[in-house]
C-alpha cells in the first residue's frame, strides 16, 4: 500500500492547495475500492506487481492531476490563428530586408567579404537570431495581454458585415492609387523643374553647395522617368487592370529609378561646399564625408531596389497564372458548353 | 432505447475504419466528442439515486458506458461547481466516501437535457433513415 501513498503524493504535487485534500481523499477511496474488488476477484491479496498494474492503468500522476485543473492557455484558440499570422508577417518583415541587406553588403562592401566565412555567418546569424527572439517574445507578450484582458470585452464580436473587405481581384489597379500617383508625380515634377535643375543646389551668401556634373544626367533621367510613370499612371486610371505589358513597363521604370538612385550614391555627388569664414580644406573634408556616407547607403538602396523588382516580377507571374485557365475552370467550361 | 441511436450507428460503422491509422484517429476523436455530451446525461441520470464515485463507475460500466476515473471525478466536480450535484462525505464500511446526488437545480436541468436529447435523437433518426 506504500505504492498507493507514493502515487497519491505525486498526484498531489500538481494539485491546487485548496482542493488537494479533497481530491486526494476521493482518489484514494477509488483506488482502494478498485483494489478490494480485484482482491475478491482473484481470491488473494494484490502483489506489488498487481498494484503497479492498477496504478499504471490510471495514468501518470501529472496526467491524472491535469484532469482536475482548469484548462489554461497563454493564447487561446480564438486568438491563435491571428497570433500565427502576425508572427509570420513579423518574421517576414524581419527576414526579407535582413537577407537583402546581407547579400548586398557581401556583394558590394569589400570589408565584409574580407571576413572569414565562419565568423561572418556566426556574427550575422547571431544578430538575426536575437531579432527573431525579440519579435517572438514581444508578439507573444502582446497577444497574451490581449487574451487575458481584452478578449473578455467581446471586441471580436463587434463587427459589421458591411465593413468586410471587398472581394480581392489581383489584377485590378485601384483608381485611388492611380489618382494619387498622378497628382504626386505632377507635384514632384514641378518641384524638380523649379528647384533641382541647376547643379548649384544652394546659392546663399552664407552657404553654397555645388553638385558634381553627374547631377545633370541624373536630373534629366529622373525627369524622363517621372513623366513616363505619370503617363503610365494615367493609362492605369482609365484602364484599371494589370496586363503583362504594363506590369513589365512598371518593372522597367521601378528598376531604372532604383538603379539611378544607387548610381547617384556612388558618384561623389557633392562637388563643392563654400562657407564664409571656413577654410576650403575643411569644407572639402565635409563634402567628402557626405559623399562617403552616401556611398555607404548603396547596399541598402540596392536591397530596396531588388525587393521592389522582385515584387514587380511576382506581379507579372501572377498575371500569367491567372490568365491560364485552371483544370477546374476548363472542366466548368466544358460542362457549360456540353 | 432511442438514446443509443448515435453510438450504435458509429459502432456499426467503426469496422470500416480499422485498417487506416489516420482514419482510426479521426474516428476515435469523433467518438470521444460524441461520448462527451452523452456521458454528462448518463452521469446525471445515474445520480437520481445517491452514489459514491466507485459505485457510479461500476453502474456506468454495467450500463454499457464505461468511464475512467480520470474523466469521472473531474466531471463530478465540475457538475457540483455548476450546482447540478450535491455531495457529502459519509462513513460506509468503515471508510469515508463521498456521496453524490442530483440537486434540485440538477433535476430541472436534467429534464431539459433529456428533452433536448430526444429532439436530437428524433432528428438523427429521421436523417439516418433517409440515407
Amino acid at each position: 500500500m506504500e505504492l498507493i501513498e507514493r502515487y497519491l503524493q505525486a498526484v498531489g504535487f500538481w494539485l491546487p492547495k485548496t482542493q488537494k485534500r479533497d481530491i486526494l481523499a476521493e482518489l484514494s477511496e477509488d483506488i482502494r475500492s478498485q483494489v478490494e474488488d480485484k482482491e475478491s476477484e482473484l481470491g488473494r491479496k494484490l502483489t506489488e506487481a498487481d498494484l503497479e498494474e492498477v496504478l499504471k492503468q490510471r495514468g501518470s500522476p501529472i496526467m491524472v492531476a491535469n484532469r482536475y485543473l482548469p484548462q489554461q492557455s497563454l493564447i487561446g484558440p480564438v486568438l491563435y490563428p491571428i497570433y500565427l499570422l502576425v508572427l509570420k508577417m513579423a518574421w517576414l518583415f524581419c527576414f526579407v530586408p535582413w537577407l537583402a541587406v546581407w547579400i548586398c553588403l557581401n556583394i558590394f562592401v569589400p570589408s565584409y567579404r574580407g571576413n572569414a566565412a565562419g565568423n561572418l555567418i556566426v556574427g550575422t546569424l547571431h544578430g538575426f537570431w536575437m531579432a527573431l527572439v525579440y519579435i517572438f517574445a514581444s508578439v507573444t507578450f502582446a497577444f497574451a495581454v490581449v487574451e487575458k484582458y481584452a478578449l473578455k470585452s467581446g471586441f471580436l464580436e463587434k463587427w459589421n458585415p458591411r465593413k468586410l473587405p471587398p472581394l480581392r481581384d489581383a489584377n485590378r489597379i485601384k483608381r485611388t492609387n492611380s489618382i494619387a500617383e498622378v497628382v504626386a508625380l505632377l507635384a514632384v515634377c514641378a518641384f524638380w523643374l523649379t528647384f533641382m535643375s541647376s547643379p548649384v543646389m544652394v546659392n546663399q551668401p552664407d552657404l553654397k553647395i555645388i553638385l558634381a556634373p553627374s547631377w545633370r544626367i541624373y536630373f534629366w533621367s529622373i525627369l524622363a522617368l517621372m513623366l513616363v510613370t505619370c503617363a503610365f499612371s494615367m493609362v492605369n486610371l482609365f484602364r484599371p487592370y494589370w496586363t503583362r505589358l504594363r506590369a513589365t513597363v512598371r518593372l522597367f521604370t521601378d528598376g531604372m529609378g532604383w538603379g539611378l538612385f544607387a548610381w547617384l550614391c556612388k558618384t561623389n555627388l557633392i562637388a563643392e561646399i563654400t562657407l564664409p569664414n571656413v577654410a576650403p580644406e575643411k569644407t572639402m573634408h565635409a563634402a567628402n564625408a557626405i559623399n562617403w556616407w552616401m556611398s555607404l547607403s548603396f547596399p541598402f538602396i540596392i536591397a530596396g531596389g531588388v525587393l521592389v523588382v522582385l515584387l514587380d516580377m511576382y506581379r507579372i507571374v501572377r498575371i500569367k497564372d491567372t490568365a491560364t485557365p485552371s483544370a477546374g475552370g476548363l472542366a466548368a467550361l466544358v460542362g457549360i458548353c456540353g | 432505447m432511442r438514446h443509443t441511436v448515435c453510438i450504435a450507428y458509429y459502432m456499426k460503422n467503426s469496422s470500416n475504419h480499422s485498417s487506416n491509422p489516420a482514419s482510426t484517429d479521426v474516428f476515435e476523436n469523433l467518438r470521444l466528442e460524441l461520448r462527451r455530451g452523452c456521458l454528462i446525461i448518463a452521469v446525471l441520470g445515474q445520480l437520481k439515486t445517491e452514489r459514491y464515485g466507485y459505485t457510479l463507475r461500476k453502474a456506468m460500466e454495467d450500463a454499457g458506458l464505461p468511464i475512467d476515473e480520470g474523466t469521472l471525478y473531474p466531471l463530478l466536480r465540475r457538475l457540483e461547481t455548476q450546482g447540478l450535484l450535491v455531495s457529502e462525505w459519509r462513513e460506509e464500511d468503515k471508510r469515508n466516501k463521498r456521496f453524490y446526488r442530483l440537486s434540485a437545480e440538477g433535476k430541472r436541468i436534467f429534464k431539459q437535457l433529456i428533452e433536448e436529447w430526444e429532439n436530437i435523437n428524433a432528428s438523427l433518426e429521421q436523417i439516418l433513415t433517409e440515407e
